[in-house]
């Protein structure tokens, strides 16, 4: 009963950091047990470890190519079942895309319907997708990133090895296609991003792209290189407004529309665009950093 | 245009195919890859050219990235094996 008089958010971090100790004595004493040494002889745990394999390695093709023939079949029946491509008469060509067709320009500012609908018809799907996404890179650095706690000397003497090896024997062709190469990247990456309302492309698209810029920009200059200009305050801060910015710029979205507000859409749909691609350009790159170096 | 949407519906499913039956881990990944692009294109001929920026992106970039990372880390590349 230790931490009694520690706070609950105190507690809450410790339990998080996994460094929390038992609060009742039953529980201490389950996790300081040493596993149950077995009795029975060495062979008739092989005989039987054996005998399981040879019945896995049995069973396990046989399962294995049912499962995929049924998938194929039914695969196979539902394409054979759609109606071909393009056709006036296909189910799809209903009122509900005709509407979005004919209103997407007057209703969203988005001269491109799909962009249209993608950001604002189903902005709650997007902001939902974009939320995952944050989740989704805030547990891998959970996971993933090295601290005083989880880093050991071992660990620290690999990376530096690794890093005097990449300076040492720098692999040119990467680097200097890598150089000649991002700068139109990101500059592809900006432009899918903010003509998303007009030509195709989009939030989704151009953070893709953005993301891709910037790792390959890491491997030309090098991680230091871009940790410093894209620091881990400034990482989080874009992130964090990113997702803030959407979730606003479409709540004065809905406010206004459901009450015959008229509002200037064009800028919205830039900022939504923006927002997204943000959130979606900081997933790829912490992802990428994280796996590749544990930190940014 | 239909002939060469015909080739690259081949393509894609002789891809697929030999991705699971690829012996080393990088060929798959690299088959895999090439899946990613010929479905980028088979988008932009099916008229919707969103989808096949991101598929592009996504598909032949990001998760390219990510398998390599991944078997740069599990030491399945030539020349990072880890003594």
């Amino acid at each position: 009963m230790s931490d009694r008089g520690k706070s609950g958010w105190k507690r809450f971090a410790e339990w998080v950091n996994g460094d929390s100790v038992a609060r009742d004595p039953t529980t201490q004493y389950v996790m300081n047990r040493r596993p149950v040494r077995a009795h029975a002889p060495q062979e008739f745990h092989e005989e039987r470890e054996r005998l399981r394999l040879k019945k896995f390695l049995g069973l396990y093709p046989l399962a294995a190519s049912f499962l995929c023939l049924t998938l194929i079949t039914i695969l196979f029946v539902t394409v054979l079942c759609i109606p071909p491509f393009g056709q006036p008469g296909n189910p799809t060509n209903n009122e509900v895309s005709r509407h979005y067709l004919e209103y997407t320009e007057q209703e969203t500012g988005a001269t491109n319907a799909v962009t249209g609908m993608i950001l604002s018809y189903r902005g709650f799907d997007t902001l939902g997708e974009s939320c995952v996404l944050f989740l989704a890179v805030s547990s891998v650095m959970m996971l993933l990133q090295r601290d005083r706690n989880n880093t050991d000397q071992r660990t620290l003497h690999r990376l530096r090895r690794e890093d005097a090896i990449e300076r040492t024997h720098p692999d040119n062709i990467l680097r200097k296609s890598a150089k000649l190469l991002s700068p139109f990247i990101l500059l592809f990456a900006l432009y899918v991003l903010f003509n998303g309302e007009t030509s195709p492309g989009g939030g989704f698209s151009g953070g893709a792209i953005l993301g891709g810029g910037l790792i390959l920009y890491s491997a030309a200059y090098g991680p230091e290189q871009l940790s410093r200009l894209l620091s881990r305050s400034l990482y989080d801060g874009v992130r964090i407004m990113g997702l803030m910015a959407y979730a606003l710029t479409y709540g004065i979205f809905i406010f206004a529309g459901a009450n015959g507000i008229t509002v200037e859409m064009e800028w919205m749909m830039t900022v939504i665009d923006l927002a997204v691609g943000l959130v979606v350009a900081c997933t790829i790159y912490g992802f990428y950093t994280m796996f590749q170096r544990g930190k940014l | 245009m239909t002939v060469l949407e015909n080739i690259l519906l081949v393509g894609l499913v002789i891809c697929a195919a030999a991705a699971p039956l690829c012996k080393r881990l990088l060929a798959t990944v690299i088959v895999y890859l090439a899946f990613s692009v010929i479905l980028a294109v088979l988008w932009s001929i099916l008229q919707s050219p969103d989808l096949a920026i991101t598929e592009a992106a996504v598909g032949t970039g990001i998760s390219g990235i990510l398998f390599f990372l991944t078997l740069k880390k599990i030491h399945a590349l030539k020349g990072t094996r880890d003594e």
